[in-house]
């Protein structure tokens, strides 16, 4: 479907997420263990991200919450960017898979993980597609705790000041954070109207509804930026860790692996 | 140091904005951002008001912006004052230009104590060291409109990143030679043992003056004082007749670039006259504060 905005059929997509699921459990099972429940939650919007990327119109994905590096190295294997299966090495030494993504891994462009940037680099990228009449959206994929740093909301200011009608931050709002949940750390009331008042267009979603993160990444894209407030859930999609705040990083061994993806549907 | 200024000369910011104008005429790839600190009438902006585009204050944002421009193709140049661009949006000069290696030349003015009265914020005598220690950044300190020009030229025409620091208006005709400004521009032989080493425009400025009463000194000026650069001009210098080199930098001593000579040329004796460790904390011109900082005609003298 490479070349339309259509995008792979839903089916496809689910599989993707479930075959990705099980990678980033065996990343878990690492010597290096992983940030699960954070992957876990994003992973549906990084399947859904990468085939809107598919329409090969320059679209951009910006991973910013680095830390669920196992996703994206699992949505870049499932989604055909990436050659090789990214599970068994990593962590390890004499390959890129670091806990934290760097432009060494093919289909990363952006070294993410110090949170905030990846906000100004997609802006930079979607400013670059206007500058030079492509249609590519810049798609920066933030954690809710992430948005504690002000460098997210400087270059939300400056998004709005360009109007950059064709950057889309989504927001992975599952509620955890390292230390726990972030409506005890530092909470982030009626962040729909954070974002309008910022100028943003803001929507909600279901952020395991593959189809609803699709509309929300396909539409016209108009003169002011846009965010995606995707409601998920930490640990999604295996029982013992799902919505779990203490699953923010995990290490488990072989065996509860594979226990773990049998549970993966 | 006014002994050297020239009214014929511009400034190193001004001299930026000037030659980056002319450069987009033929260059579209190129385009020109400020943290709204280029002022109202920036040439760049009259001329390509299409390609110019002032942020707002937003440092660090505008430096991760020019990496997503830099990655898509672009050519961007950011400017702000030297301690915003090296400390507050340090980070980003670190992953953005330093790991991610994309081609964004950063053009700071009011490095060192240029901003004179303005005070200790708006001061910057750790850029170098800052810079300096991420690797894959090329950092040049020109003195003058000509040598400016020429870097300026030079960072359009690469694909890698650029650090340039330039003081706020002090304006100076460079030293011959700045056309091409690789390397050890030796300005002045000398018939002694003893080579003054300048870098940046006050640095520069001093060594001439110290040259002019004392010509027995030689006088060799850097321009690129990246690690790279220096690895290489530490090579030319050590090969020289000289033995004891004085490295006059508007600078801390710590990480600055007699701090990387030592370090390269352990073989041979050199020296700082530099900044020092002091907090400058008090008001003037710039000759003034410099002078509470103990950088002055007097220190370089005594070093020597």
């Amino acid at each position: 479907m490479t070349g339309t905005l259509e995008g792979a059929s839903l089916e496809v997509l689910r599989d993707r997420a479930t075959r990705a699921r099980r990678l980033v459990v065996d990343m878990a099972a690492q010597p290096t263990g992983c940030h699960l429940g954070g992957s876990l939650s994003v992973l549906d919007i990084l399947v859904a991200a990468f085939d809107r990327a598919d329409a090969d119109d320059g679209t951009e994905v910006v991973l910013s919450k680095g830390h669920a590096a196992a996703a994206l190295y699992a949505a870049l294997y499932v989604s055909g960017r990436l050659a090789e299966n990214p599970a068994p090495l990593y962590g390890l030494a004499g390959h890129h898979y670091t806990g934290h993504p760097s432009p060494a891994v093919p289909g990363v462009r952006f070294p993410t993980g110090s949170l905030g940037h990846g906000v100004p680099y997609a802006a930079g990228w979607a400013m670059a597609q206007r500058l030079s009449g492509g249609s590519g959206l810049g798609i920066a994929v933030t954690g809710d705790g992430e948005l504690q740093e002000g460098l997210v909301w400087e270059a939300c200011q400056v998004a709005a000041a360009r109007r950059l009608g064709n950057l889309v931050v989504v927001v992975d709002r599952n509620g955890g954070q390292n230390d726990g949940l972030v409506a005890d750390i530092s909470p982030l009331p009626d962040l729909d109207a954070r974002f309008a008042a910022f100028g943003f267009e803001v929507s909600e979603v279901d952020g395991h509804d593959l189809g609803a993160l699709r509309s929300a990444l396909g539409g016209a894209v108009g003169d002011r930026p846009r965010a995606v407030i995707a409601h998920t859930v930490k640990g999604k999609g295996v029982p013992p860790v799902e919505g779990k705040p203490g699953a923010h990083y995990v290490t488990i061994d072989a065996t509860r692996a594979a226990k773990w993806k049998r549970m993966i549907r | 140091m006014e002994a050297h200024d020239q009214v014929t000369a511009l400034s190193g910011r001004d001299a930026y904005r000037s030659e980056l104008t002319e450069l987009a005429r033929h260059d579209p790839r190129v385009l020109c951002f400020e943290a709204d600190l280029g002022g109202r009438k920036h040439p760049f902006a009259q001329e390509h008001p299409d390609r110019f585009f002032n942020l707002g204050i937003a440092e660090a944002t505008m430096i991760d912006m020019a990496a997503g421009l830099a990655s898509a193709g672009y050519r961007p140049f950011v400017s702000t004052f030297a301690p915003f661009a090296t400390l507050r949006a340090a980070e980003s000069m670190k992953l953005s230009m330093g790991y991610l290696g994309a081609g964004v030349v950063v053009v700071a003015p009011y490095a060192g104590v240029s901003g004179a009265w303005f005070g200790t914020t708006h001061h910057c005598l750790e850029d170098l060291a800052v810079v300096q220690s991420f690797p894959g950044i090329t950092i040049a300190a020109p003195y003058g409109e000509q040598e400016t020009r020429a870097v300026v030229r030079a960072a359009a025409a690469g694909s890698g990143p650029f650090y340039v620091r330039t003081g706020r208006n002090a304006a100076a005709v460079s030293l011959p030679g700045s056309d091409e400004p690789a390397g050890v521009n030796w300005a002045a032989p000398g018939s002694s043992e003893v080579c003054l080493v300048s870098v940046g425009e006050v640095g520069t400025a001093l060594a001439l003056e110290a040259h002019a009463q004392r010509p027995e000194l030689g006088h060799a000026h850097l321009c690129f004082v990246d690690h790279a650069s220096l690895t290489a001009a530490a090579e030319e210098l050590r090969s020289s007749r000289y033995s004891r080199f004085v490295v006059v930098e508007e600078h801390r001593p710590t990480g600055g670039v007699a701090s990387t000579l030592a370090l390269l040329m352990p073989a041979v004796e050199v020296v700082g006259v530099n900044a020092g460790m002091a907090w400058p904390s008090e008001g003037g011109d710039h000759g003034e504060v410099l002078g509470q900082l103990g950088l002055d005609l007097a220190h370089v003298l005594a070093a020597v």
